[in-house]
């Protein structure tokens, strides 16, 4: 039996880890003989990206690739979950969390209610922060005017001192080249250099310091159920080499932008191990106050310390 | 309409002079639940200048004070949000939506009063359908899969409940409309060829 | 899912005919536009995927709805309605009359000359052409120009704003094609002079050459005194001109917050002239209230097509009629091109940007096109889908605000020549990259 499913991804259709994922459904033909094939969507295709799982339960869309965080409404734990702030220094380290730390059963835990199954993480990387002003370290982020999404992040930049402002993803170009704000949590550095961010941010603080998304694959779960074990299986190992690719090549794509900035004559901030602990040390304050949002969230918590100091990341 | 020419004449007249649009009103037809949907006009209408109002307020606290609220930007969406809905109703009662007329006014009476029912009951039954999924939609932003009541966020710093207030808003919205239709659908049948 | 009555069958070639079909034979009806689009898309909806796949329709109108860069289109149009019971526009192109009166068309020109200074103010397309329609065309009409010639100028002059930086349109292909934004921005500033000054030309062309197009110019001396109490006009919207631009390029206020610095300096030059009341600010709000659930259902039908059409496979379909025609890039393009227009006569930019987009932007890269010249011609193309009927958004923002007696046949047929104007600038801009890539 053969089985075709849609995707509706949170990239837009030019984004490298668009591309990436385009090379996961290629992936899932190969691994499974053919008898998977996957249509993947752009962002906003039929719903919007803060809309899928309902779209996925109902079966108008199979599955998303999408940041666990644009959730967050529905549940403080997904947003404590996709972007414990502060936490993770490496990408293989929230991998392994998700994979041998007992991730993948929270995911589960949150989002089968919601009808979904999860299949496999993914993510492209530490994020870089965007900048105008220079910043060394905690200190430097006092009253600087910060874009941020939604999510824990918002206050964890409050809580440093910086100023928050809520601004959708469309505006941050122009309000960052006019000076409306001073810096912007944006996206991984490559992504951040190809679309001109760093032309009018000249201060870029890499590796980031802020963000490290979880993004989460995962579809219908009854339609997952109906499949056999051996194609789930195929589809698990499917994610687990679309994750390999994706978080291998951004990062060298990373250090080519790098380059790239660096000759265009960017400044490349990179904080000390101190402050990187100083900001994780606010952040995890805020952890805590997420936790209290909902039983879920206050599992993601238990269960996210429990690993971090089990791995010897946290005191 | 003619406007005096005089600047001092015209100042005079500024507040008197009733715009076209103050004089408007809903169409007969619309009934009670027009003219009703018409007064409450009001309220969508100062929230749009409330938005105005927070979006200036928030360009003075972060330019002047360095101080961004977290909350100016999603209440003057949300408050925005709200008029895009009603406005939309507003105009139905008001019959002010955009329509191509060429053919309708072409038609003698008795094929034009034949399109008005046509129109006015497909798009009762349309709204019927959105409220109905309007509903659906509803349910996933006002109870959590287990059951217990849990208003969706916003998932922002804020986090305020807007996103399941506005789809609530959008539920009720699409149930009026369909009863808005059906009033004007029951007073075009009652109403033998109408001239429009 | 199952679907109530089987449209699936049909194939996707067939349904998109039948769609557009049906959109056409519904617009005739007099049925509401916004109502024409929401009940395609339900028809469609429920035919091919059942009663459970009309949650995408409403969820894409939440999502149009809850969208902080629209908030813009009330901000404007707010300003339109005060700007509408005040003086200052009167005053405004009295003083304007006085300065390009002594040409034919002066005023025409003119009003193109503000509207490039709205599109500099405006990242989206719907708030300007209110703004202008319920501002500049009763001027113009009322100094005698010629009515076609006045609402070509409106609805072309005010879709300016997607060409002109800060721009919308552009910022979503840069996000969608992953190129600079800022590199969009400056490629496109000169295109957009370009059809402002194509549009300059056509108006003085008209003026000159053919009899009743434009008042005659003004030849009696005008005392001094008067020219003096005339340009006064011009203090008041210049400082608000000054405050909105200036409150952008100095980084005070994002570009959404800059349209309520508008409205704020709107409000302020009518309490300076005394004509500011609660009943001035009541009024003006609720004709906000109304024309904007009028241009915002439009802009909700056509989302909600939109995302039926995609789940319906539309995608799938616009990638196959360009795969596998031609090896010629111009071949390619110039088909591109083609789709573009087509689809532009039907759905709104978004919904074209969302089907082409993923399909013709890795293409053009693999072609070795520069992705950045294609993004102009890409703008280039979404002006002219305002404008081309049967579905132009720009002539049916400009029918919201019309007087009555001006009918939507009369803007399109008004409309022609400028969406030919545009045409031109677009072949111009295949023919000679440079005029975008220097
Ligand atoms: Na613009
Ligand atoms: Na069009």
């Amino acid at each position: 039996q053969e089985y075709s499913f849609r995707f509706q991804s949170s990239d837009p259709a030019g984004n490298p880890n668009f591309i990436f994922q385009q090379g996961w459904t290629e992936t899932v033909t190969e691994m499974t003989g053919g008898k998977v094939s996957i249509e993947l969507l752009p962002v906003g295709s039929i719903v919007d990206y803060k809309e899928t799982p309902d779209a996925i339960a109902a079966g108008i869309i199979d599955g998303h690739i999408t940041d666990t965080s644009y959730f967050a409404g529905r549940d403080p734990a997904f947003g404590l979950i996709a972007n414990p702030v502060g936490a993770w220094s490496d990408p293989a380290q929230m991998i392994d969390f998700v994979e041998n730390g007992g991730g993948k059963e929270l995911m589960n835990e949150l989002i089968n209610p919601y009808g979904l199954e999860f299949i496999g993480v993914s993510t492209p990387g530490l994020e870089a922060f965007v900048s105008k002003v220079p910043l060394e370290g905690v200190a430097d982020l006092q009253g600087v005017k910060v874009r941020s999404p939604e999510g824990l992040i918002a206050n964890v930049f409050a809580a440093a001192g910086a100023n928050p402002v809520n601004l959708p993803a469309s505006e941050v170009y122009t309000s960052l080249d006019k000076g409306v704000i001073d810096a912007a949590d944006y996206s991984v550095f490559s992504v951040n250099q190809d679309t001109g961010m760093n032309e009018i941010a000249k201060h870029p603080v890499y590796p980031g310091f802020h963000s490290l998304p979880l993004v989460e694959v995962s579809m219908n779960k009854a339609k997952w159920d109906a499949l056999p074990a051996e194609i789930q299986d195929q589809l698990k190992a499917s994610v687990k080499a679309f994750q390999q690719t994706q978080v291998t090549t951004l990062k060298e794509r990373d250090l080519e932008a790098v380059g790239k900035a660096e000759a265009e004559g960017i400044t490349i901030h990179n904080w000390s191990d101190e402050e990187r602990a100083k900001f994780r040390a606010i952040a995890q304050e805020q952890w805590a106050g997420v936790a209290e949002g909902s039983p879920m969230a206050q599992k993601v918590y238990d269960t996210l310390t429990a690993y971090l100091k089990d791995k010897g990341l946290l005191q | 309409m003619s406007r005096p020419q005089t600047p001092e004449a015209q100042h005079e007249l500024a507040a008197e002079l009733p715009t076209h649009e103050t004089r408007e009103t809903p169409i007969p037809e619309a009934g009670l639940l027009g003219r009703w949907i018409d007064r409450l006009g009001h309220l969508f209408a100062v929230g749009i200048v409330a938005a105005a109002l927070f979006l200036l307020m928030e360009v003075f606290l972060r330019y002047a004070l360095n101080a961004p609220t977290i909350w100016a930007h999603e209440t003057a969406t949300f408050l925005c949000g709200l008029a895009f809905l009603y406005g939309g109703l507003f105009c139905v009662s008001r019959d002010r939506h955009i329509r191509v007329v060429m053919l309708y006014d072409a038609l003698p009476a008795r094929g034009r009063k034949a399109l008005d029912l046509f129109i006015s009951l497909a798009s009762m039954i349309a709204s019927g359908f959105f409220a109905y999924a309007a509903w659906l939609m509803l349910t996933k932003a006002v109870w959590s899969p287990a059951g217990d009541l849990r208003l969706e966020r916003s998932g922002s710093a804020w986090n305020p409940p807007l996103p399941a207030y506005l789809k609530i808003f959008l539920f009720v919205l699409m149930l009026v409309m369909c009863a808005q239709f059906a009033v004007i659908l029951a007073r075009q049948l009652r109403k033998p060829g109408k001239d429009s | 899912m199952h679907a109530l009555f089987d449209l699936a069958a049909l194939g996707i070639g067939p349904a998109t005919l039948l769609m557009f079909g049906l959109m056409v034979v519904l617009l005739l009806t007099g049925m509401p536009l916004a109502f024409v689009t929401l009940l395609v898309a339900l028809v469609f909806a429920l035919g091919f995927f059942g009663p459970m796949s009309i949650t995408v329709i409403t969820s894409r109108i939440y999502t149009f709805v809850n969208s902080f860069v629209f908030v813009s289109v009330p901000m404007f149009v707010l300003m339109a309605a005060m700007l509408d019971r005040s003086g200052v526009a009167r005053d405004l192109f009295d003083a304007l009359k006085l300065i390009g009166g002594r040409i034919r068309g002066g005023v025409a020109v003119q009003t193109i000359f503000v509207s490039v200074i709205l599109a500099a103010m405006s990242g989206i397309i719907g708030g300007e052409i209110v703004l202008l329609g319920l501002i500049a065309l009763p001027q113009m009409l009322r100094q005698g120009y010629d009515r076609n010639l006045a609402i070509g100028v409106v609805c072309a002059g005010g879709s300016l704003g997607a060409m002109i930086p800060p721009s919308i349109v552009l910022i979503m292909y840069g996000l969608t094609a992953n190129v600079s934004i800022g590199d969009l921005f400056t490629a496109s500033f000169l295109p957009g002079l370009l059809l402002a000054s194509l549009y300059v030309g056509y108006v003085l062309i008209r003026s000159y050459f053919s009899e009743g197009v434009a008042p005659p110019p003004t030849k009696e001396k005008i005392p001094a005194a008067e020219k003096l109490r005339l340009l006064k006009g011009l203090i008041l919207p210049l400082l608000v001109v000054t405050f909105v631009l200036g409150s952008i390029y100095a980084g005070i206020a994002s570009v959404t917050e800059a349209s309520a610095v508008g409205v704020a300096g709107v409000a302020l030059s009518a309490m300076v002239r005394g004509e500011f009341s609660w009943r001035f600010l009541r009024d003006s709000a609720m004709q906000t209230l109304s024309t904007c659930g009028m241009i915002v259902w439009i802009g909700i039908g056509a989302t909600a097509l939109v995302g039926v059409y995609n789940l319906m496979g539309g995608i799938n379909f616009v990638a196959g009629l360009i795969t596998g025609v031609s090896d010629n890039p111009i071949v390619i393009v110039l088909l591109m091109m083609a789709i573009l227009f087509v689809l532009g006569a039907f759905l709104d930019w978004v919904g074209i940007a969302l089907l082409t987009m993923p399909i013709f932007v890795p293409i053009v890269k693999s072609l070795g096109l520069d992705p950045i010249w294609f993004g102009v011609l890409f703008c280039m193309n979404m002006q002219m889908s305002f404008l081309s009927p049967p579905f132009g958004p720009a002539a049916f923002y400009l029918k919201s605000v019309a007087p009555p007696e001006i009918s939507l046949g009369d803007i399109f047929r008004a409309l022609l020549p400028f969406i030919g104007l545009q045409a031109f600038a677009l072949a111009m801009m295949l023919c000679f990259p440079q005029i975008a890539v220097y």
